[in-house]
């Protein structure tokens, strides 16, 4: 492990997350220490309840863990006064999900305009960025459609600009190819290997998907909630810390 | 970027129909406010009119204390001459002796459409409540006679058509409402009148038209007994005369022409129900209406009392009743705005999920589901309010429903809008983000 952590994106040591008391209780992560650089690409592999999600909901900000200390971007989460998660949530991470759970009643460029509008951003700065982002992404005409109008592969393309949007420090993907043939599922691993380098935003991916591990900086494999390996499958600059 | 606003144009149709429902919903209670309101103006609107401080009426009755209750609710009659000594007191600026009755012509006016729609509606829905006869249609049109001097108070506050009485005799001044037409000639009592004017609005509490007569053609139509009743009654009198005087060995050359003047005396129709009284600027209602009361042996109610006794007294328990329907509908109109409102949530919860997960506060939630509640309440209210005015003339009484009573409506609205929302900002607040992955 590099200095106190405040120079990766994301920095975790010790996590641990318990569910439930007693007969009840369930160790869902035990002693994860991680560290991930601006521009990693990361997949956490692991079969089905061996603690992918709840990694991915603790460095999403979405769940507290139970013990460890998480640092993102620099900041000690956890470390001082009760966090302003919601807050930290819209200006360091971004979401893409299997579905691209885009707002059905929003345009594929009102949905990318969504965080920054609840992050503060003016209108016009909004949909100036958004545009960018859908051009980016290959999909400015598309940008006054509603999600219903697009295709699948479109539709996750929006995702993408929307994850993007307030310029997060790390994506959080969930299974982000899972409904995707492999030739989308390529081209959205490559999209987010785009994004990983061109805006330094750590991405980290939880996947099943076998076709991934040859796209990505390194696998971590979870098993009951640890860390089994972390292989690395280039030259990324990622260090996990375990 | 308004979420709500961006919600409601995308799903408009499942919006716009629910918000169809409260407004309807909302009409009725708007016209139920309306007939409340017309049965007040109905009951006020004479008083109102005339503009008299103090109406003046015939003290014992079934109660000597307090007097009799009239002249629009119990039976008042008192000496024509009377209004002269009240006129006289000091204080007073003018006192204007009244004739008023209900009476009726055999004729109703033509049935429009609309009334022959009311009349068959009303067939159907009471078919199971009411007994052969019952709701045949009367041949007959009842109407208030009130009798007042020109130039004094107490005539029609306004002339729509034609003009007002000019002539001492035969001219009348019809309410619109009681479906008459300028030249009209109709039988009244013992004499043909001639519709000369139609004035708007002037109703009983009962909402029977008013029509406007001279006070002493009022007086004709309203004491004069019927000729052959009197024919059969005058000998009696005569004879009834004879026979105390004779008794009392009176003068038998006196005794003729005291007969006839005790004959007379049974036609006699120089009486009046009430005065109305206008007072000087500054003087006290009240203080003036002991002194009547002390002095004159009359009963005197000030203007707030005299529709008191007719709102309170005749339609206490109509207005009671509506009162209470109409807060019963505000009532639901509460709950099934609180129920689509909550729907459209339940709907949501993903959305929600999703909106939490991009870091939205929990007021952009709840700002949502509250704008929305509000569109529904006040688009509700604005529409449901203008459908109210657009039938309120097609209703059988007065429907009044004021600019006041729909921004009333809106407040109220607003207020079980944010009520309504309660419930789903609740159930939002609840959501957990991490839904959205699938996990909680």
């Amino acid at each position: 492990m590099a200095g106190n952590g405040t120079d990766y994106t994301v920095y975790a040591e010790h996590l641990a997350k318990v569910y439930g008391q007693g007969r009840t209780r369930v160790e869902a992560l035990r002693g994860i220490d991680l560290a991930v650089r601006p521009g990693d690409l990361f997949a956490i592999m692991g079969p089905s309840g061996s603690g992918k999600t709840t990694l991915l909901t603790i460095l999403g900000l979405v769940t507290e863990p139970t013990e460890g200390r998480l640092l993102i971007d620099g900041e000690d989460i956890y470390g001082g006064r009760m966090p302003d998660l919601a807050r930290l949530r819209r200006e360091k991470t971004g979401f893409i999900f299997q579905s691209p759970n885009l707002i059905a009643f929003l345009t594929a460029e009102e949905n990318v305009v969504l965080p920054m509008s609840l992050a503060g951003v003016p209108d016009r700065a909004g949909r100036m960025r958004a545009a960018e982002l859908l051009d980016y992404l290959g999909i400015a005409e598309r940008a006054e459609l509603y999600p219903n109008q697009l295709s699948g592969g479109e539709q996750q393309r929006v995702a993408i600009a929307r994850a993007l949007a307030n310029n997060p420090k790390i994506i959080l993907a969930d299974e982000p190819t899972a409904a995707l043939d492999t030739d989308r599922a390529l081209s959205v691993m490559h999209l987010l290997r785009q994004v990983s380098i061109e805006q330094e935003t750590a991405v980290l991916v939880v996947t099943h998907d076998q076709r991934l591990i040859g796209e990505v900086d390194r696998v971590i494999e979870l098993i009951d909630g640890r860390i089994v390996s972390a292989e690395s499958h280039s030259a990324g600059s990622a260090v996990p810390t375990s | 970027m308004n979420l709500a606003v961006r919600d409601i144009v995308y799903y408009r149709l499942k919006f716009f129909s629910s918000t169809i429902g409260v407004a309807l919903l909302i009409m009725v209670v708007v016209a139920i406010g309306g007939i409340v309101r017309g049965i007040i103006s109905d009951s006020s609107t004479i008083i109102e009119n005339t503009g008299a401080a103090l109406w003046v009426v015939q003290a014992g009755g079934a109660h000597p204390q307090e007097g009799t209750l009239g002249p629009f609710v119990e039976v008042s009659r008192i000496p024509q001459s009377v209004y002269h000594a009240i006129e006289a007191m000091p204080g007073v600026a003018e006192a204007s002796p009244l004739a008023m009755a209900w009476e009726h012509v055999r004729r109703m006016p033509r049935p429009t459409f609309l009334m022959k729609f009311m009349y068959i509606n009303t067939l159907v829905n009471t078919a199971t409540m009411v007994k052969p006869g019952w709701l045949a249609m009367p041949q007959v049109q009842r109407f208030i006679v009130i009798g007042y001097q020109p130039g004094k108070i107490g005539g029609p506050p306004v002339i729509i058509d034609g003009r007002g009485i000019m002539a001492s005799h035969y001219e009348i001044v019809a309410d619109v409402s009681a479906g008459f037409r300028v030249g009209e000639r109709l039988r009244l009592g013992n004499f043909d009148y001639t519709v000369v004017g139609l004035t708007r609005n002037m109703v009983g509490f009962t909402a029977d038209p008013v029509i406007y007569a001279t006070l002493l053609d009022a007086q004709n139509i309203v004491f004069q007994p019927d000729p052959n009743l009197l024919r059969n009654v005058q000998p009696l009198i005569v004879q009834d005369f004879r026979d105390a005087a004779t008794a009392q060995a009176a003068s038998p050359r006196l005794l003729a022409p005291l007969a006839a003047k005790a004959a007379q005396s049974a036609e006699n129709t120089l009486f009046i129900n009430a005065i109305a009284v206008k007072l000087l600027p500054g003087v006290l209602a009240k203080a003036i209406a002991e002194r009547i009361q002390r002095w004159q042996h009359l009963t005197a109610y000030t203007a707030p009392q005299q529709v008191n006794i007719q709102l309170m007294g005749s339609n206490r328990l109509l207005l009671f009743q509506m009162s209470v329907f109409r807060d019963i509908l505000v009532l639901i109109a509460g709950v099934v705005i609180g129920l689509i409102i909550y729907t459209f949530t339940l709907d949501k919860l993903h959305v929600i999920a999703m909106l939490k997960l991009l870091g939205a506060p929990g007021r952009v939630v709840y700002q949502m589901i509250l704008q929305e509640a509000l569109f529904m309440g006040i688009v509700g209210v604005v529409l449901g309010s203008a459908l109210e005015l657009l039938i309120e003339p097609y209703f059988p009484r007065r429907v009044i429903a004021t600019f006041g009573d729909i921004v009333q409506m809106l407040v109220v609205m607003v207020v079980i809008a944010i009520l309504a929302s309660a419930l789903a900002v609740h159930r939002a607040m609840r959501v957990d983000p991490r839904s959205v992955l699938g996990t909680q």
